[in-house]
């Protein structure tokens, strides 16, 4: 492997540094649960590892420090007070510098250690007797190794040292299975021990000591002050007593180890692979198409027989490579937790989070995207959104305000939403802003909707926010454009005196989507599958008639239809036999007129340039099996079109 | 001083192994992978073998178990680098013939620890 | 090749538009294709109202006349579309520009390269990043940063689309 181990540290230390922020906070609301310190402890003590490892010495050296304390807490020396869990939060920065190998003064190391000492000191656990004198207990250690214990390298003689290092040995040779000169192989071991060791260390201590034999051996620790168990006689040793004593140690090597397997076992795969992955089956799609076509055209049974099966082959491994790039958002939330104890400190308001959805699941690259986005609207929520405790507590409101994300999915889309309940959006205010700024005129008449949303237009807040977290302006325009980047749309909700609530609805990214394959005029046009809800004919003198308000009636209801022939202004003459393809975005319906359906086609939707994004009729292309160009119909666009201009006739007719 | 045969595909992790050991006077040699592995030690001659178990050409379960049929393959302590949490693998190995692990991540200490721990004293 | 040298010359592509001979850089020409009309995009400027299918991509398909004011012409046999690879608002993308005729990758001096007059050009200077002199031809340069940028000079580029 060519990868450089030190940028895959890095990618380790970062994510151990997110456990470890992670668990922090945890423990703040929870100082007594015992897996969370473990959790955080197991993961300083591999940071530090590895560190010492790649040559991060001073990072070692410094989460030595962390790791020693969580120890203690740990062991239960020490309680997880807030005091320590801040000082270790407080040291995370320190650390992630470290680890990326940037400038991190030791003066702040220093003081960053002094607070961890203190709180540490001040944690101690009262009545706690720290040295008040070695207790000191006696054990009786019986042992015995497998035959090829030898042959396979282990040495009893370290074994006897490593326990003479814990303490006073009498150490004695049980002769009694070596089996006689002719029959014994010298490679094999038939020796066994009995040792009474004196030592203030405890059974795992001893343990320890045959830690690497302790599955295959035969091993009795029995503390000399306890009650007398039956003490068989020095040499066959009661095989009942010990296997029973060997077994109750396996269970919990046993459960430990199903525990760490518990969720499945996961494999880290470089996102840039998933990419390509997702790229080749995008090509084989289009291959698989092809295919089809040529089955189709061509005579052979069998071939055709044979394009079917990969067209079933290709549909699972595509859904399945949907599937793999799907990541929970929970992820995502979860970084936000520090943000918001963050801001509650800065702003001096008290915050509450909370989360709901968490399971709820996007493609990997969404999430990413939507990170800036989220902590933006995060923080405007918790600077402009929420009151100060005062004020709060004035308007009768709970003194902690709250900040709720929750993801959902719906349809076709998730919806991310952020809700605060603060002091709701000033209309008037955002209405002088608006006008300070050109953005409307001071007669423009807006609905509510179209007020709020232009909090998202460029140029409405002159004053960039400069965030801690990109050091650049990130403005409300910014997050619509990335939002709609992704195809997605920003809905904004708010009562004065209740709240606001901000929706980001994201359409699942399906790179490769089930669509109708349409013929308007000579070109060929894709339609979303999931958006069409069913296919008419539009007969000649429908079409004739309808000058005015072009509605065709279904099953009672009047559905405006746009022909798409003059919307592309393809300058040809209709078919004789059109269809009406009927699509819907939630509640709305429009018919898109074409000359003629050609059939489902599976389609690998790659995105315009940006000479292109801005023809909002389509929302991507695709490549057909014969290699020509087909545009994807974007069909939210196309519905609302249909029903603006429908409106418009109406109001005019 | 004793003589230690350290295997291993990444290089990084040779590199680590040999500084912690040299420090304590042990000369430390390498191997790529499990094949060559089994050509050095097979005639002899080290004291000690640090193997991890995945690698190419040879991977270093098969490379402990070829190495216990030789004769001066028998009896040498092998320690095989592991993860923590891999049951399964540390009495895989232990079936093979190896005598004892190394968790990964060490440190240089913890290294040094357990390699004077299974030495001949 | 030293930084003094390379500032003296610059490698382009040569090639004709309506008549007249253009230049681009020549490290931008990822490859040169033969003409073809391409798929329409209803709604698109006319600077790049069509798109290729260039390597299972699908790339824009821009047209320099629109930009410069002239003529658009049939394609014919010496028709060739130059696919450039060109960094958009940061991102680097392919576009493809249809030509007339491709001619040749040669080199223009330094010395050679003259700033466009701001009047009495036959087209937009803003669109013009030099002219240059050989043999008694001129070739000109397009500024391709800020023909992109405004879309070949459409204003309020995008035409929505209105149903009937």
């Amino acid at each position: 492997m060519s990868s450089d181990p030190v940028a895959i540290f890095r990618q380790e230390a970062q994510d151990l540094l997110e456990q470890i922020e992670q668990g922090l906070l945890d423990l703040a609301g929870r100082p007594d649960d015992r897996d969370t310190v473990d959790a955080v402890f197991r993961a300083l003590h591999t940071l530090k590892g590895s560190g010492a490892m790649f040559g991060f010495d001073a990072l070692a050296a410094f989460t030595h420090h962390c790791e020693s304390a969580f120890d203690r807490v740990r062991k239960g020396e020490v309680a997880a007070t807030p005091d320590l869990v801040s000082a270790v939060l407080a040291a995370q920065d320190h650390m992630r510098a470290l680890a990326e190998g940037r400038e991190a003064p030791g003066a702040e190391g220093e003081a960053l250690l002094a607070r961890l000492r203190r709180a540490v000191d001040a944690a101690g656990a009262p009545g706690e007797a720290a040295d008040a004198g070695p207790a000191l207990t006696t054990w009786r250690i019986r042992f015995s190794l497998p035959a090829d214990a030898l042959a396979n390298g282990t040495r009893p003689l370290p074994l006897l040292d490593e326990l003479r290092d814990l303490g006073a040995c009498q150490v004695t040779a049980v002769t009694d299975t070596i089996p006689s000169l002719d029959v014994l192989v010298p490679t094999e071991c038939h020796l066994a021990w009995e040792v009474v060791l004196t030592t203030e260390h405890g059974r795992s201590a001893i343990e320890d000591v045959f830690i690497f034999v302790i599955d295959d051996m035969v091993l009795d620790i029995e503390a000399l002050d306890a009650p007398a168990q039956d003490v068989e006689a020095a040499g066959g040793e009661s095989a009942a007593i010990v296997s029973e004593a060997v077994e109750t140690r396996a269970e919990p090597d046993g459960g430990d180890a199903k525990a760490a397997r518990g969720g499945g076992e996961t494999v880290r795969v470089p996102a840039e692979r998933l990419d390509q992955l997702m790229d080749r089956v995008g090509e084989l799609v289009i291959a698989q198409s092809r295919l089809k076509q040529l089955a189709a055209a061509g005579t052979e049974p069998l071939l055709r027989a044979v394009s079917e099966e990969i067209e079933r082959l290709a549909a699972e491994l595509r859904d399945t490579m949907m599937v793999v790039r799907m990541v929970p958002v929970g992820q995502l939330f979860g970084r936000f937790r520090r943000l918001i104890h963050d801001l509650a400190r800065d702003t001096g308001k008290a915050i509450a989070l909370t989360l709901e959805g968490e399971a709820t699941e996007l493609d990997k690259t969404v999430i990413e995207r939507l990170a800036d986005p989220l902590v933006h609207l995060i923080r405007n929520a918790a600077d402009h959104g929420l009151e100060t405790p005062e004020q709060r507590a004035a308007a009768g409101k709970p003194a902690a305000g709250t900040i709720a994300l929750a993801a959902r999915q719906s349809g076709a889309e998730v919806i991310i939403t952020i809700t605060d309940d603060g002091r709701g959006i000033d209309r008037a205010r955002v209405r002088a802003k608006a006008e300070e700024n050109g953005l409307i005129t001071p007669d423009a008449v807006l609905n509510d909707q179209e007020l709020l949303q232009l909090i998202f237009q460029p140029g409405f807040s002159t004053a960039q926010q400069v965030t801690s977290l990109s050091g650049r302006g990130v403005g409300m325009d910014v997050v619509k454009r990335t939002i709609e980047g992704l195809r997605g749309a920003i809905e904004v909700t708010s009562h004065i005196g209740e709240g606001s609530q901000i929706a980001l609805r994201i359409p699942l990214t399906l790179a490769i989507i089930d669509g109708l394959l349409v013929r308007v005029g000579a070109a060929r046009y894709v339609i979303p599958l999931a958006a069409v809800e069913e296919c008419v004919e539009l007969s000649l003198e429908q079409d004739l008639r309808s000058t005015g308000r072009s509605v065709i009636t279904l099953r009672d209801r009047l559905v405006p239809f746009i022909r798409l022939r003059d919307l592309f202004a393809t300058g040809t003459a209709p078919d004789p036999h059109q269809k009406v393809v009927i699509v819907a975005t939630g509640q709305d319906r429009v018919g898109l007129v074409v000359d003629q359906i050609l059939g489902d086609h599976q389609t690998v939707i790659k995105s315009l340039s940006r000479f292109h994004a801005d023809v909002g009729t389509f929302s991507g292309a695709t490549i057909l099996g014969d290699g020509g160009v087909a545009l994807i119909l974007d069909v939210p666009h196309l519905v609302a079109a249909g029903q603006r201009h429908d409106a418009q006739l109406r109001a005019a007719g | 001083m004793a003589s230690i045969l350290a295997v291993d595909d990444s290089a990084s992790i040779r590199q680590a192994i040999k500084i912690a050991l040299a420090g304590e006077g042990y000369s430390v040699a390498e191997a790529g992978d499990g094949a060559e592995g089994l050509a050095k030690a097979g005639g002899g001659g080290f004291d000690l073998i640090i193997t991890d178990l995945n690698m190419p050409v040879m991977d270093g379960l098969t490379m402990i178990r070829q190495l216990r049929t030789k004769p001066a393959g028998t009896g040498v302590p092998i320690l095989f680098l592991t993860t923590e949490s891999d049951a399964d693998i540390k009495a895989q190995a232990k079936a093979a013939g190896a005598t004892g692990w190394l968790t990964k991540p060490f440190d240089p200490q913890q290294l040094v620890r357990i390699v004077k721990k299974v030495l001949a004293a | 090749m030293s930084i003094a040298e390379a500032a003296d010359t610059l490698q382009v592509l040569t090639f004709d538009l309506d008549g007249e001979t253009f230049a681009l850089d020549a490290g931008v020409v990822r490859e040169v294709l033969d003409a073809t009309a391409g798929t329409q995009v209803p709604g698109a400027p006319a600077f790049v109202d069509a798109v290729i299918n260039f390597r299972g991509r699908i790339i824009p398909l821009a047209d320099l006349r629109v930009a410069f004011g002239l003529d658009r012409r049939a394609d014919n046999i010496d028709s060739r579309v130059v696919v450039i690879e060109y960094d958009l608002d940061g991102d680097a993308t392919l576009i493809g520009l249809r030509t007339d005729k491709v001619h040749e990758v040669t080199e223009i001096a330094a010395g050679d390269l003259e700033a466009a007059p701001r009047v009495g050009m036959r087209w937009r200077s803003d669109f013009i990043r030099g002219l240059a002199r050989r043999e008694g031809d001129l070739i000109v340069l397009p500024d391709l940063d800020q023909i992109f940028l405004t879309r070949g000079g459409a204003v309020g580029a995008v035409v929505p689309l209105a149903p009937s």
